[in-house]
């Protein structure tokens, strides 16, 4: 996970020849906390104290439907430190599987101003997309059915960090 | 058998000889690790040299057939506190001994190398010579010696050969590989093609491999310049792992330059700070030459790992390709396997790369 975490810096800096507008955004919960590591490292290597922020999308989200229901975020509101205009936002989640929380974040996202790029990155893509959506940063691609649910942990309200797969009940 | 060590600052050290009993000379390096002789020994990245063994008993373990790095070592010579006179491992096939004498290299036993590393971290490392007498003669010879310049010809494959495998088709470019690294490259069921350091660019994107490597190698990263032009021409169309002269070659090739240092890292014990994490990791590391981190183009390059202790440039990345190297040897052979997972982060690269390419609207140049 560390290692994912690296390498999606890495591609970040490899990508992007100018660093100076990113933004790094964090869908909460878990995002958030990938999102500051991923600042983190880009502050190690190029020194550049990158602005993150957390956004919430629970009141976006089109539904509450039956895939992954029970995966619903916990969320208490956005907070951007920085108007996000005409910035390349990198939006950070930890897992993406239909893609419509990525949509939902979207809007969020677009309520907030109107960015110049926006790209994905994500920690675990485990398929089963409903949406056009693809990320650009993928910490590993974990195939998956659907009767099984990724959870990722982070030690910061985990304890621990840790990527496990659970089966649901049928 | 009464013998000397000579250096060419005047030091004389008698010993009693071991292994070929043939006079030799060559730069005298030391190196600190506590064990692994045999993989030292036979690694090519020693072409040329003397190694000195700090750790006072060398040869307890004998030879086995599992640990050679090469299958004809070309270091010049081997100096040891106390050679071990038995041999006590189950996988053991002869002595030390007698391996030295089967490959022609000459060692000498009884120095004190605590006495002689000292010397050679004051003074740098040196040409030096295991002769029978040292009278001026021998240091006339020794001050005449000029140190060879072709070091990679004389180690690296002439001709390509396969290591087949099912996975990934990697091409291992070789300036005197360690054969641990295609056991790495094995282990993560790679199909590889090693190839002469001579190859060109177009040469090797004509074979379209998933990723290609650059190996470890004795001497100036100077002394090849012909790799340059091929690094500059692959790098950005195939992922690229570099390793130790591998690791100097990928920086010349991007506008850096490189110096030999002092005295060198040679040893298992060398600490390795990750820049993006902090992560320290307990590397493997065989070099006379570094990156001279001034040197370094912050649009090109991005310096990814440093050593704690002297702040040398260990790892570097490409700010724009996907290409990366290391100073140090996370093959491991012999030392703390700590860094193996960079084999793991250039496969992840690989598939990045094939994943994303032609594909991503996150591109902006």
């Amino acid at each position: 996970m560390q290692r994912a975490l690296t390498r999606i810096s890495y591609e970040i800096i490899e990508q992007n020849k100018d660093l100076s507008d990113l933004v790094i955004v964090g869908i909460k919960t878990r995002g958030v906390y990938l999102a500051n590591r991923i600042a983190a490292r880009l502050n190690q290597l190029e020194n550049l104290a990158v602005p993150v922020g957390d956004l919430d999308i629970r009141l976006y989200r089109d539904d509450v439907h039956t895939a992954d229901y029970r995966m619903q975020p916990d969320v208490k509101g956005s907070d951007l430190p920085v108007s996000i205009t005409n910035k390349h936002v990198i939006l950070v989640d930890d897992v993406i599987f239909t893609g419509r929380t990525i949509r939902a974040a979207l809007d969020a996202l677009m309520d907030q101003g109107r960015p110049r790029q926006i790209s994905l990155a994500v920690l675990v893509d485990r398929g089963h997309r409903e949406l056009p959506i693809r990320p650009d940063f993928v910490g590993k691609n974990i195939p998956t059915s659907r009767h099984e649910e990724i959870n990722v942990q982070v030690k910061e309200i985990d304890g621990q960090d840790g990527i496990s797969i659970a089966q649901l009940e049928a | 058998m009464k013998r000397y060590l000579i250096l060419e600052d005047g030091s004389v050290f008698p010993g009693e000889g071991f292994g070929a009993e043939t006079v030799t000379t060559g730069e005298i390096v030391f190196n600190t690790g506590m064990s692994g002789y045999q993989e030292t020994i036979t690694d090519q990245s020693y072409n040329g040299q003397i190694i000195t063994f700090t750790y006072p008993l060398i040869g307890n373990a004998g030879i086995n057939r599992d640990d050679y790095e090469s299958i004809n070592p070309t270091a010049k010579g081997v100096v040891v506190h106390e050679a071990a006179r038995v041999t006590g491992n189950w996988r053991a096939q002869m002595t030390l001994d007698e391996f030295l004498r089967r490959k022609h290299i000459p060692g000498i036993a009884g120095i004190d190398t605590r006495a002689l590393t000292k010397r050679l971290r004051e003074a740098g490392t040196m040409k030096a010579s295991i002769v029978d007498a040292a009278d001026e003669h021998a240091f006339d010879q020794l001050r005449a010696l000029v140190l060879p310049k072709n070091q990679v010809a004389q180690v690296a494959t002439t001709q390509a050969y396969p290591a087949p495998g099912t996975g990934k088709d990697i091409v291992v470019v070789d300036f005197g590989l360690k054969h641990s690294i295609l056991r790495e490259l094995s282990k993560r069921e790679c199909n590889v093609t090693v190839v002469p350091p001579t190859i060109t660019a177009s040469e090797i994107l004509e074979l379209n491999p998933d990723g290609v490597m650059l190996t470890n190698g004795p001497g100036d990263p100077k002394d090849v310049p012909g790799a340059l032009d091929m690094i500059r021409g692959v790098e950005g169309h195939i992922p690229m792992f570099g390793i130790c002269l591998g690791h100097q070659l990928f920086a010349l090739a991007n506008g850096a330059d490189t110096f030999k240092m002092k005295y060198g890292h040679r040893g298992f014990n060398h600490p390795v700070r990750e820049i993006a994490t902090g992560r320290i990791d307990f590397t493997s590391q065989n070099h006379g030459y570094a990156v001279d981190p001034n040197s370094i183009d912050p649009d090109q390059l991005l310096v990814t790992h440093e050593e704690i202790n002297d702040h040398t440039v260990e790892g570097l990345r490409h700010r724009l390709y996907p290409a990366f190297s290391v100073q140090f040897h996370p093959d491991a052979a012999p030392g703390p396997h700590d860094a193996a997972h960079l084999f793991d982060e250039f496969m992840e690269m690989m598939d990045a790369f094939s994943a994303n390419k032609g594909a991503s609207h996150a591109k902006t140049y």
